[in-house]
């Protein structure tokens, strides 16, 4: 039993709260300096982690609410300790662009920016389900405050759908998992939450399917997959840019994570019952992302879809039930994050240097007088479109490995979407760096806030692809343990189906 | 004396108070027959408590003798407030909570 | 040091190029970057001698040595690590990219001095050396996929250098979504080859090729194509070579670097490489040796029509590696690898020939503008007439000997391939005339204005335009501007120029038949296990092909010189008596146009109706709509409840009160 996660935890959150308290602009180097301490916390429990075990470590379990079985149950294992990671690598350069910009009430800014790191390191080191979905529901709380006080355009009306599609999901996810505690008891037993718990106790067959699929809603709205993504488009567009690279890169994770984290190991004959489903849905958001990012004008629109078929890769590679698959997943989720946020931040500088504009109409030639601009962006591009050399191809290519393994169809299928990823991420690229200049465009090169924004970011997209296996030999062992039930059940659907036959 | 005639007195005054509140447009009417109904209340509380022979109804009823305080002291303070400001002193003239 | 050692130190150095030049751009001064980048590549270069060196020394059958850096990622049975292969064939190839990459960089020293993007150019050239030396040097699928795509992105980095030309950028776009294409072919082929070998090491597959399928098996067979499709999206044969024209957009030595010596070259090494899978799979080989032979005819009779040099010069790349793939595909390796060699070094020589042609013509690249640089340009004159009778194969020279070495392997095989050996004999035919097309219409006849200001001394400028689109060029970014660089003048490109015209016509008396066999012989030792290793053709056929060709050359040459200096404008009236085939053959037998019906328009028909369709009415009207639609219902029900009048809600309340009164009271009794 160690504190240390419960540190990492609440870091942030003190750190948002006495800064909000603190006069003048004082507070904003508190909270900066509370999101650089939980970098260094998870950079030193990077190394110290010890990669060959499967199981929790760093575990803390206290009780917490005890009349309902719910307990204050931390852990951390190879699956969410990249998320982690990942979480505590993104917050760095979204609070300093916070604090080193003109923002009006910056310092509620800081406390929600703080609130939603808090909440969503929560959400990814909790072991007990009831636990995961408060802080789920929790990150919810500073996304709204922040997209609608500070988000731009139709913000009001982005908010509304933001919220009401995200929270309709963790509602279905709430009755799922109180259905799933109930029903998991056993006669006379004490309810629990605990995931490790319900692993072992289990639910019947029946029953998992419809629990499966409330959970799926919620994780499907939040990656988010076709046909649940509608809440995209407007939230997109209107959210400021540091915390829709957040809400992209980091928030969409925590969905597929929901799979591999609770789905999949309590649950597997119900993940195997959808499987085909859920194959298809991600197989098709895949395709459909691909062909609408080829069709945005907007800049952001089109990291926007990409988004969506990047999902779709993960989810496709997690429902693969194989294990070169689900490594690939959990490696995309990591490289997924890592793109987006510069991605975004990049964006941004470009819409700083072409008076707001996003339009790839209105963009063009900006390279010349802004070369370290485009070489950041250059690099992210090829990392996006899972360049061979990239971390993200070693996902990617383990995830279709993953699947040409028994869905070689559906595998087939979903290497059209890489295709389609080199065309609308170069065509991006050209589109705003090169070719003529276009009439919004007003280029100067990188300021020092942005180059300490992103550079650090690109040169860690550049490192993970020399060396991926830094990230595979950790998460490799819980991945691994993670999708065994499912294979399991499906390894015994095809015993059966193969006794059925003759 | 038996219980059942406080009773059906309580029931007699109670009726006639939420017949008042049912009909009448009039606020400080509608309050009358309020404090009319709260004192049907307190009626059977006490004729209760006498036939238990315990104190707890008529504890019961000092304290609804108490909301029923407060709430004249705030309703007649709505109705002078209506005075004041002109309005017309009809309830159903005053349905801007529709939805 | 080992030859693996030497492996490391030839990928060490481009990449320190690249790391010096992209980071110290801003203070390096003047040609310093070109110079640093060339250092490099030499150094390189030295390193692969050593390896040549230190690999001779081994045994011939231990000449295969892997060396491994780190596991790269490794998760169940997917295990790659950082790995290179230093045998006579990555050697052999590490030899020709970095010596002709060294002296391309030479050569661009001079000739892109007046560029803005100087630094720039260079950081990419060394990084697209240090690409395709990982492509060859690659000890597994994954690494190798890593260079194939590494060099596919240099190529597309390299073909929109100058990134303000609408036509530049399109083109670079083109040629990378090609590439990827081939990538995931690749990858597809790994996977299958992993699921049935259990490896992705070329050591492991090729070592259970022979027990893991049986021959023809339709796996491999599937393996083996789509092998194909990477090789020949970057080796621009059909159908997948409609990107290599547009990729003369880049600067000229980049198209002699990239789109003609080294890269477009990687798919005869792949071949090549993979041999062990497409001998047990020889319905794959023979698939691949047909379209080989299909794209040199095809791309010798387009290089007939088009009048812009540099795409002259694409089409007969694009033909040469039909020569080369046909070759590696009937097992003649060594003279495939050879023609390769060869192919290098005076294609390479063509373009620079051609760089300094269309620097004096200020920017322009239209054959028919030009003439008459005989006497204005001699150097040059001299060094492209070299590349040229070598690419027409004229006796002697280097084209010569390699090319006729894989016809006479060819018709050697007897059967159905003796037709493609004399479609190639007829292909032989098409260069030779097509090569000395340009020879005769840029040096001979009466010079140009541009050529007699030359022979006064002044180069001759344009107001710079594009001469694809002839918009007029944002001169911003700088294309070689104020100062244009021609061979003559330059000692730099003077060098590169003759170093390769000497190994152009030279380089083919490494493989003489009967009297010498160097390039086979050195060889030899990877392609050991090839069931055609004794196939070879005798010393007398082998001289009865280079006759044969010989012959050919030279009535292709005579036919040109008639064309173009006894006879002119016979072409013409033969233009104006077939106008259809002409036109078919100008529009490159329409290739550009089907993949734009087939392929871009339905694509972006797709992504409308993605947009408007799916998107706007099935995702924002059904899904978002519909649950608006439940929830706005509801929500008017509660409404119409929410009277505003007291009284109501006080009946209503009196009524709920009244009723739970009366359940209990039903309940109790």
């Amino acid at each position: 039993m160690t504190i240390h996660l419960s540190i990492i935890l609440f870091m942030p959150l003190a750190a948002g709260v006495i800064g909000a308290f603190l006069p003048g602009r004082s507070g904003r180097w508190l909270v900066l300096a509370a999101t650089v301490g939980v970098l260094a916390y998870v950079i030193v429990m990077l190394a110290d982690f010890d990669r060959g075990r499967a199981g929790l470590q760093y575990v803390t379990n206290d009780r917490w609410i005890p009349e309902l079985g719910i307990r204050y149950q931390l852990g951390v294992d190879g699956l969410n300790l990249f998320m982690l990671a990942l979480t505590a690598i993104s917050w760095v350069p979204c609070t300093l662009w916070a604090c080193f910009r003109e923002l009006d009430r910056q310092r509620l800014f800081l406390f929600n920016l703080a609130l939603a790191e808090t909440a969503v390191m929560g959400a990814f080191m909790a072991q007990d389900l009831a636990l995961f979905i408060v802080f789920f529901d929790l990150m919810l709380v500073p996304f709204y405050f922040l997209i609608g006080g500070w988000g731009t355009g139709e913000r009001v009306r982005a908010t509304t759908k933001f919220v009401i599609y995200t929270l309709s999901g963790s509602l279905l996810m709430l009755a799922g998992a109180v259905a799933l505690g109930v029903l998991a008891t056993p006669d006379g037993g004490q309810i629990s939450f605990s995931l490790a718990v319900l692993q072992e106790r289990g639910v019947p067959d029946g029953t998992q399917n419809w629990i499966v699929l409330l959970f799926a809603v919620a994780f499907f709205v939040k990656a988010p997959l076709f046909p649940l993504h509608g809440w995209i488009p407007e939230t997109y567009r209107s959210t400021p840019i540091p915390v829709l690279a957040l809400l992209s890169g980091v928030l969409s994770k925590v969905g597929v994570y929901g799979f591999l984290r609770i789905v999949l190991p309590v649950m597997p004959d119900g993940s195997l019952h959808w499987q085909e489903l859920f194959i298809v849905i991600a197989v098709f958001s895949i395709l459909y992302g691909s062909v609408l990012a080829f069709s945005q004008d907007n800049v952001r629109m089109v990291v926007a879809y990409s988004s969506i078929a990047q999902l779709g890769f993960i989810t496709l590679g997690i429902f693969a039930f194989e294990q070169k698959g689900a490594q690939g997943a959990v490696l995309q989720m990591l490289n997924h994050g890592l793109v987006v946020v510069p991605l975004f931040l990049i964006i941004g500088a470009i819409a700083a240097r072409a008076r707001g504009s996003e339009s790839v109409l209105e963009l063009g030639g900006m390279a010349f007088r802004a070369p370290v601009l485009a070489a950041l962006f250059l690099l992210a591009t090829f990392a996006t479109l899972a360049m061979p050399g990239s971390s993200n191809f070693v996902g990617e290519i383990l995830i279709l490995f993953g699947t040409f393994e028994d869905k070689l169809v559906y595998g087939l299928v979903a290497s059209v979407g890489v295709i389609l990823a080199a065309v609308y991420m170069i065509r991006v690229f050209q589109r705003t760096m090169h070719n003529r200049v276009g009439p919004a465009v007003e280029s100067h090169d990188l300021g020092g806030l942005d180059l300490a924004t992103i550079a650090p970011l690109v040169a860690l997209i550049v490192a993970l692809g020399v060396y991926p296996q830094f990230v595979v030999s950790r998460t490799d062992a819980a991945t691994t343990a993670k999708i065994q039930p499912a294979r399991q059940a499906a390894a015994a659907g095809q015993t059966a189906a193969r006794a059925e036959a003759p | 004396m038996d219980v059942v005639w406080f009773l059906i007195l309580s029931a007699f005054i109670f009726c006639i108070g939420a017949a008042g509140v049912l009909t009448r447009r009039n606020p400080l009417v509608i309050l009358l027959c309020l404090e009319l109904m709260l004192n049907a209340g307190n009626l059977s509380l006490i004729a209760f408590a006498r036939m238990w022979g315990d104190g707890g109804g008529q504890v019961f009823a000092l304290i609804v003798m108490v909301i029923a305080a407060c709430e004249v002291v705030i309703g007649l303070g709505i109705i002078v407030a209506m005075y004041r400001a002109r309005l017309p002193i009809d309830v159903d003239e005053m349905s801007e909570l529709r939805g | 040091m080992s030859a693996t050692d030497y492996g490391w130190l030839i990928l060490a150095f481009p990449v320190a190029g690249l790391l010096v030049i992209s980071l110290g751009w801003r203070v390096l001064p003047g040609r310093l970057p070109g110079w640093i980048a060339s250092a490099m590549i030499g150094l390189s270069f030295l390193a692969g001698i050593g390896a040549f060196v230190q690999i001779q020394d081994l045994p011939s059958d231990e000449r295969a040595v892997v060396a491994s850096a780190f596991t790269y990622a490794s998760t169940g049975d997917f295990k790659v690590d950082l790995s290179i292969l230093v045998d006579p064939l990555s050697v052999f190839m590490c030899l020709v990219v970095s010596g002709v990459s060294f002296l391309i960089h030479v050569y661009s020293v001079a000739y892109m001095t007046s560029d803005r993007g100087y630094s720039r150019y260079f950081a990419y050239l060394n990084y697209f050396v240090f690409s395709m030396l990982l492509l060859v040097l690659a000890a597994n699928f994954v690494i190798l996929i890593i260079g194939w795509a590494f060099v596919g992105a240099a190529s597309y980095l390299l073909i929109s250098f100058w990134y303000r030309r609408g036509t530049a950028t399109h083109a670079g776009i083109k040629a990378f979504v090609m590439n990827v294409i081939g990538d995931v072919g690749l990858v597809i082929a790994a996977f299958l080859l992993l699921d049935k070998t259990g490896s992705l090491d070329y050591s492991g597959v090729f070592g259970a090729v022979d027990h893991a399928f049986s021959r023809n098996d339709t796996t491999l067979v599937i393996a083996c194509l789509l092998i194909l499709v990477g090789a020949f999206a970057k080796s621009a044969q059909l159908p997948l070579h409609t990107w290599l024209p547009d990729a003369m957009e880049g600067p000229t030595p980049v198209s002699a670097l990239i789109h003609a010596a080294t890269m477009v070259t990687a798919g005869v090494y792949l071949i090549a490489r993979m041999y062990p899978l497409f001998e047990q799979a020889p319905t794959a080989a023979d698939i691949s040796a047909i379209i080989g032979t299909a794209t040199l005819v095809f791309a010798a009779t387009v290089a007939l029509v088009v009048t812009d040099l540099k795409r002259v010069i694409a089409y007969s790349t694009i033909s040469q590696i039909g020569y080369m793939v046909l070759g590696v595909s009937v097992a003649a390796y060594g003279a495939g690898l050879f023609h390769l060699m060869t192919h290098a070094f005076f294609k390479a020589l063509l373009f620079m020939g051609a760089g300094s042609v269309i620097s004096a013509m200020g920017g322009v690249q239209d054959l028919d503008r030009m003439g008459g640089f005989r006497k204005s340009m001699p150097f040059t004159f001299v060094a492209f007439l070299v590349g040229a009778c070598a690419l027409a194969g004229l006796p002697l020279f280097s084209g010569w000997f390699s090319k006729d070495e894989v016809l006479a392997f060819t018709l050697n095989r007897g059967g159905g391939y003796v037709v493609l050996g004399i479609f190639g004999y007829l292909g032989a035919l098409l260069t030779a005339f097509y090569a000395f097309r340009m020879v005769f219409r840029v040096f001979f006849g009466d010079p140009v204005p541009e050529a007699r200001e030359l022979e006064g001394g002044h180069i001759a400028h344009h107001d710079p335009a594009n001469p694809m689109s002839g918009e007029s060029e944002d001169v911003d970014v700088g294309f070689p501007g104020e100062e244009h660089h021609i061979a003559e003048r330059d000692w730099p490109m003077k060098v590169a120029m003759g170093v390769l015209a000497v190994l152009a016509v030279i380089g083919g008396y490494l493989q003489v038949p009967g009297v010498d066999d160097a390039v086979s012989k050195f060889l030899d030792p990877t392609f050991e296990s090839s069931r055609f290793i004794d196939d070879a053709p005798s010393t007398a056929a082998q001289w009865v092909g280079l006759a044969m060709g010989g012959v050919v050359a030279i009535t292709g040459v005579t036919v040109a010189f008639v064309a173009y200096r006894r006879r002119r404008g016979v072409t013409l009236e033969l233009r104006d008596r077939f106008p259809r085939l002409h036109n078919f053959l100008l529009h490159k037998w329409y290739f550009d146009e089907l993949y734009d019906a087939v392929f871009v328009r339905p694509a972006a028909t797709l992504g409308k109706i993605g947009r408007t369709v799916v998107e706007a009415d099935f995702v924002q009207g059904t899904i978002v709509g519909g649950a608006t639609r439940i929830v706005g219902a509801g929500t008017s029900f509660a409404r119409a409840i929410q009277t505003g009048y007291v009284r109501a809600y006080a009946l209503l309340l009196l009524l709920g009160v009244g009723g739970l009164a009366l359940y209990f009271l039903i309940a109790s009794s």
